[in-house]
């Protein structure tokens, strides 16, 4: 089917967000999200178009033990990424915070799913990238079989003429692996093998034109982000 | 007390810096977007899944989503309400999925004569004092353009929708409630939707051009 159609991505983003559409065809539509621009933007669309109406319910304030058993399982998993950071000593320096925006497919419209569906990466800026301003971070998206990701910055990644910008799968063990130089403006870069297997985290440095000449990073990092997949 | 839709947009302006801060991190942010926001998705959660219980766990799984997601949240994409109205939507709706593969069961006073749940009306399984989806969707809809939208849709085709919004009931579920086919539903809902979103979209790029002057 030709999701990219606008009318009939329009219907269909209309029942998803009614709730209408249920079971598979809704798992369905939800993996093909990350994917398709349109049927993203026509279900934002019906979001807000629609979200509006709950205004008028009642509110229910919730008992205090919610509150309690969310901050516990943000406190544990605090303690969980700071294990992480402390093990790669390659990222030392770095704003743990600034890091650690790990999302699935869902946050796009935020419900996680079992479908292998791309994973979204969302790799922040660090501080060897930020210049003053806040840098808008890079999303990366890796296929569901894991064998391609592709880029998108969210405004174009400066660089000088004489640098390209380096992606890099990190393990949790052992010497980050090259994925290759970042397309300009974004692009797909195709994943050798099990390049990802026991990585959990995407970096971006900044290397000589063309990549890293040792095969290793040499520059500063200016992006990074947690993923599982 | 009823909250005009007309504010939605008001209080999505300080929830936006909220939840820009929560997504760097900031606990207290996020404790008092909790705060601000919680109760109005808890009445979400439960207008779809009325098992108190386990409104509340999905209102805890949608918070930690919402931590987890902040930094990725789009001022610009979307208005913060909107978006964790979404999250809190869907959580619930697929609640009611893995319930039917579980024995139903109802939270609160189970129907008097035991009778099997697929005859009641919905409304006899809605608190006493909380009003009707059609009740809601005529409040909902005193905002001036979704009112005349709402105008253009006959009252069974704003029954359908109401049903289908607020109690996240299937077309199934809306076809059982409103004694009608299931093609006519799906179609009644169809078109419902398509009236509304041409009516609205005028009515907001009218709205925008006057706001322009």
């Amino acid at each position: 089917m030709d999701y990219g159609h606008r009318d009939r991505a329009d219907a269909l983003a209309a029942e998803y967000v009614i709730g209408t559409m249920r079971g598979g065809a809704r798992r369905r539509f939800e993996s093909l999200l990350p994917a398709h621009a349109v049927l993203r933007e026509a279900a934002l669309a019906w979001q807000e178009r629609l979200m509006p109406l709950t205004a008028v319910l009642e509110p229910v304030p919730p008992s205090g033990e919610v509150w309690r058993r969310i901050s516990d399982r943000l406190d544990r998993r605090k303690s969980v990424v700071a294990g992480t950071w402390q093990r790669l000593s390659f990222w030392r320096g770095l704003s743990a915070l600034a890091t650690v925006a790990t999302i699935g497919l869902a946050v796009l419209l935020a419900v996680p799913r079992a479908v292998a569906p791309p994973v979204v990466v969302v790799l922040a800026a660090t501080d060897a990238a930020a210049s003053g301003a806040a840098t808008p971070p890079l999303v990366a998206s890796i296929s569901g079989d894991g064998t391609t990701l592709v880029t998108r910055p969210i405004t174009p990644v400066a660089v000088r003429p004489d640098r390209s910008l380096e992606l890099w799968a990190v393990p949790t063990q052992g010497a980050p692996r090259s994925l290759g130089v970042l397309p300009g403006g974004g692009g797909v870069v195709a994943l050798r093998g099990n390049v990802l297997v026991g990585a959990d985290t995407l970096a971006v440095t900044v290397e000589p034109a063309g990549g890293s000449p040792t095969g290793k990073p040499t520059g500063p990092i200016v992006y990074a982000g947690k993923f599982s997949l | 007390m009823v909250r005009p839709p007309a504010d939605w947009t008001e209080r999505s302006h300080d929830l936006s810096r909220l939840l820009a801060r929560a997504g760097l991190g900031d606990r207290a942010a996020f404790a008092t977007l909790y705060e601000r926001t919680s109760p109005h998705l808890l009445a979400v959660v439960l207008r779809i899944n009325r098992d108190r219980a386990q409104a509340e766990d999905i209102l805890q799984e949608v918070y930690v989503n919402v931590w987890r997601a902040a930094s990725s949240f789009d001022a610009a994409q979307s208005q913060p309400l909107t978006w964790l109205t979404s999250i809190a939507r869907n959580r619930a709706i697929d609640s009611l999925r893995r319930l039917q593969t579980q024995p139903r069961m109802r939270a609160g006073a189970p129907s008097s004569d035991g009778r099997d749940n697929e005859d009641d009306d919905v409304y006899d399984t809605v608190a006493d004092e909380s009003p009707g989806p059609l009740e809601l969707l005529s409040r909902a809809t005193e905002a001036r353009s979704l009112a005349a939208c709402m105008e253009q849709l006959s009252a069974t085709q704003r029954q359908s929708v109401a049903l289908a919004f607020f109690q996240g009931l299937s077309h199934a579920e809306v076809a059982a409630q409103m004694r009608q086919p299931l093609g006519t539903i799906k179609s009644w809902v169809r078109r419902s939707l398509a009236t509304l979103k041409s009516c609205l979209d005028v009515a907001l790029h009218g709205d925008i051009a006057k706001r322009g002057q």
